[in-house]
């Protein structure tokens, strides 16, 4: 206990500091006015956005990072709510109550609320990752390479489970992503993989580039074929009366709560489930509720409890993030990244020897969703009138703002090619319904479970039952194998099409 | 590129035996990827008794995405599915050749022609663009970039052609 209040202290010492403050308040508000520009997703915008956090120090870097990420998020909630577009997949059931709120002129309470419900659930999910933080170093300094790879192979699984859509499809997303980590450089030898001569490609392909290309120009791409005038039924109403009356807060707050402790129990699985947090959490109030024929006409409720689940399941998936050092999502994922490129490799070690950076980073969410509520609520006007920028003028702005970013990576103008192929390939996927998320996910985790795999293999000499025989590994490899056995069991598969039925 | 979207979109093409063609295509391209890749590992040392050779573990991937890819074929094949899905041309195009004339232009030129060039290229993406308006958007971009990256971020980039500056 004492070394919780001992780590938070010494996280707040960090995140207080006024070039930290700034740096998350322009994360939060740079995420936001990203995030609400309909057709740019939460992770398209942290990717979009990775570049201008490189020449900061890491602490910096990481803080404004995760500022831009639930910045975005809570942009993501103004679309769903305002012109029914979610701006990412953990906000789908948002739009549902949300915009018909908006409809009946309560944009301004369903808005506010979103902003409450995620801020309990950020104070209850910063206090969970404080409490779980130690502890789950501890244990995961206990793991050796097998027990790595098989916790990296259940990660693997629980996100294609938690996720929407064909589990084998998203199987196979993973495997190409692991295959893509392939390009560049052997670790050991040092042999040069899949490079095809071209000195860019010595390095491996950043995945900064592979994610703007399939997240940021694919999605450009695609809206375009629906036109560039998306169907944007922008509520028309003047946003009068931002406070949500008595009555709503007694329905949403033990809306919030549930949502915010079934969000927190669904992100610290490693694979990471905002997602299905917010569609658990919906179905669930619906389910409980006294009067569910509300929901779907604009039951606050309906907008509290998914996004206080989707803001705690966000969060709380730092948790394997910062003890394992195994990205649960595409976002975490990215923040891998961003350690990368600042020579962090995360995991135990870095909670031990760079506390200041992970609890710093801790204090700094907390004290974000207290800036994105301070701040956000004032601006909702501003964030209106960027909604009605249209897409013929927005969409060549991001073309160039992430051709630039992504040249300025590595100062390599082949990167920027690149972006732009898997842009072409990403556009392929989405046409052929194959989810790009567990790609990338795919992707960052490939060097770690090769080399994971190669070191547990080299210490058995050989001998590939050491992922059965250490108990550890044994259980994580057979809870792995249950939960895939589990996803593909008819009735399973359709308790969880009914959570996603929703959207 | 091997698995860049290619061959004619329209689902007349694919035969009646092929229940759900978007599974059907998408595990052959993944197929295609996958034997790609072994081709592309080939050359690579494998297992060296116990240990790994360079090789192991980008064939392992490849020949575990090859039976996947053969898995989602037979989807296809076997259950009732969507149809493929409508490509359009033009988005697509404008959008990479954007992407490529600012990464060729980007070091010659610097970011400002080459900015703005891509700014207008992209904007060909749509036949909605009104080109007053994305003239005045285009500079108003390429000066805020101009302005971000180099000072405000600090990554330094050519901002202006190179016979110019010299």
């Amino acid at each position: 206990m004492a070394d919780l209040f001992h780590n938070l202290i010494l996280g707040f010492g960090v995140a207080v500091s006024p070039v930290n403050l700034m740096l998350c308040l322009i994360g939060a508000l740079v995420g936001t006015l990203v995030g609400v520009l309909p057709g740019i997703g939460t992770i398209a915008t942290v990717a979009m956005l990775l570049p201008i956090t490189f020449g900061l120090p890491p602490v910096g870097a990481l803080i404004m990072l995760a500022g831009i990420y639930y910045g975005a998020q809570y942009g993501g909630s103004t679309t769903s709510i305002l012109v029914n577009i979610p701006g990412e997949a953990t906000s789908v059931v948002t739009t549902l109550d949300g915009f018909q709120m908006a409809k009946q002129g309560r944009a301004g309470p369903a808005l506010a609320i979103a902003a409450i419900g995620s801020f309990i659930a950020g104070c209850a999910a910063t206090v969970l990752i404080a409490l779980l933080g130690a502890p789950l170093t501890k244990f995961a300094l206990a793991f050796g390479p097998a027990e790595y790879f098989s916790l990296m192979v259940l990660g693997l699984i629980f996100a294609v489970v938690l996720a929407k859509g064909s589990v084998l499809k998203a199987i196979a997303m993973i495997v190409f992503g692991l295959l893509l980590s392939m390009v560049g450089s052997d670790i050991e030898t040092g042999a040069s993989r899949m490079a095809f001569n071209i000195p860019e490609l010595a390095d491996g392909l950043g995945f900064a580039t592979v994610a703007m290309g399939v997240f940021g120009f694919a999605e450009i791409i695609r809206n375009l074929d629906t036109g560039a005038e998306m169907d944007r039924e922008l509520v028309q109403q003047k946003i009068t009366g931002l406070m949500p009356t008595k009555k709503d807060m007694m329905e949403s707050l033990p809306a919030i709560f549930r949502g915010t402790v079934l969000g927190s129990i669904l992100g610290i699985l490693p694979g990471g489930g905002a997602v299905i947090a917010s569609f658990a959490a919906y179905t669930f109030e619906k389910k409980i509720s006294r009067e569910p024929q509300k929901f779907g006409r604009g039951a606050i409720s309906g907008v509290a409890a998914p996004e206080s689940a989707n803001n705690a399941a966000a969060q709380t998936s730092f948790i394997p993030l910062l003890t394992l050092g195994i990205p649960p999502n595409a976002v975490m994922a990215l923040m891998v990244g961003a350690m990368t490129i600042h020579g962090i490799v995360p995991g135990p070690q870095v909670m031990q020897k760079q506390p200041d950076l992970v609890w710093g980073m801790i204090a700094s969410m907390w004290i974000g969703n207290l800036m994105l509520i301070i701040i956000n609520l004032p601006l909702v006007g501003i964030w209106v009138r960027l909604l009605r920028v249209p897409y013929r003028l927005m969409f060549p702005s991001i073309v160039v703002f992430c051709a630039i970013g992504i040249y300025s990576v590595n100062n390599a103008p082949v990167d920027v090619i690149l972006a732009g192929a898997f842009g072409l390939v990403g556009y392929w996927l989405i046409k052929h319904d194959f989810e790009p998320a567990p790609l990338l996910l795919g992707m960052v985790l490939g060097p770690l479970m090769e080399e994971n795999l190669r070191r547990a293999l080299l210490i058995s000499r050989g001998d590939w039952s050491v992922f059965i025989t250490r108990p550890l590994s044994a259980v994580l490899i057979a809870a792995a194998a249950g939960l895939l056995v589990l996803a593909v069991l008819p009735t399973l598969r359709r308790k969880r099409d009914e959570v996603f039925v929703e959207g | 590129m091997s698995d860049t979207p290619g061959g004619p979109p329209r689902q007349s093409v694919a035969p009646k035996w092929v229940r759900g063609p978007q599974d059907f295509v998408g595990g052959i391209v993944l197929m295609g990827v996958a034997l790609f890749a072994l081709w592309a590992s080939s050359d690579l040392q494998g297992m060296h008794g116990f240990t790994f050779g360079p090789g192991t573990a980008p064939r392992m991937f490849a020949v575990l995405l090859l039976g996947l890819g053969a898995a989602v074929m037979i989807t296809g094949l076997v259950s009732e599915g969507p149809k493929l899905a409508h490509y359009s041309w033009r988005g697509p195009l404008f959008v990479s050749l954007a992407i490529i004339f600012f990464a060729v232009a980007i070091r010659p030129l610097g970011l400002v022609v080459s900015g703005f060039a891509a700014f207008l290229i992209s904007a060909l993406g749509t036949p909605e663009t009104r080109w007053v308006e994305t003239i005045i958007v285009g500079i108003c971009l390429t000066v805020g970039c101009a302005l971000l990256f180099p000072y405000v971020l600090g990554l330094p980039m050519p901002l202006f052609p190179q016979f110019l500056v010299r």
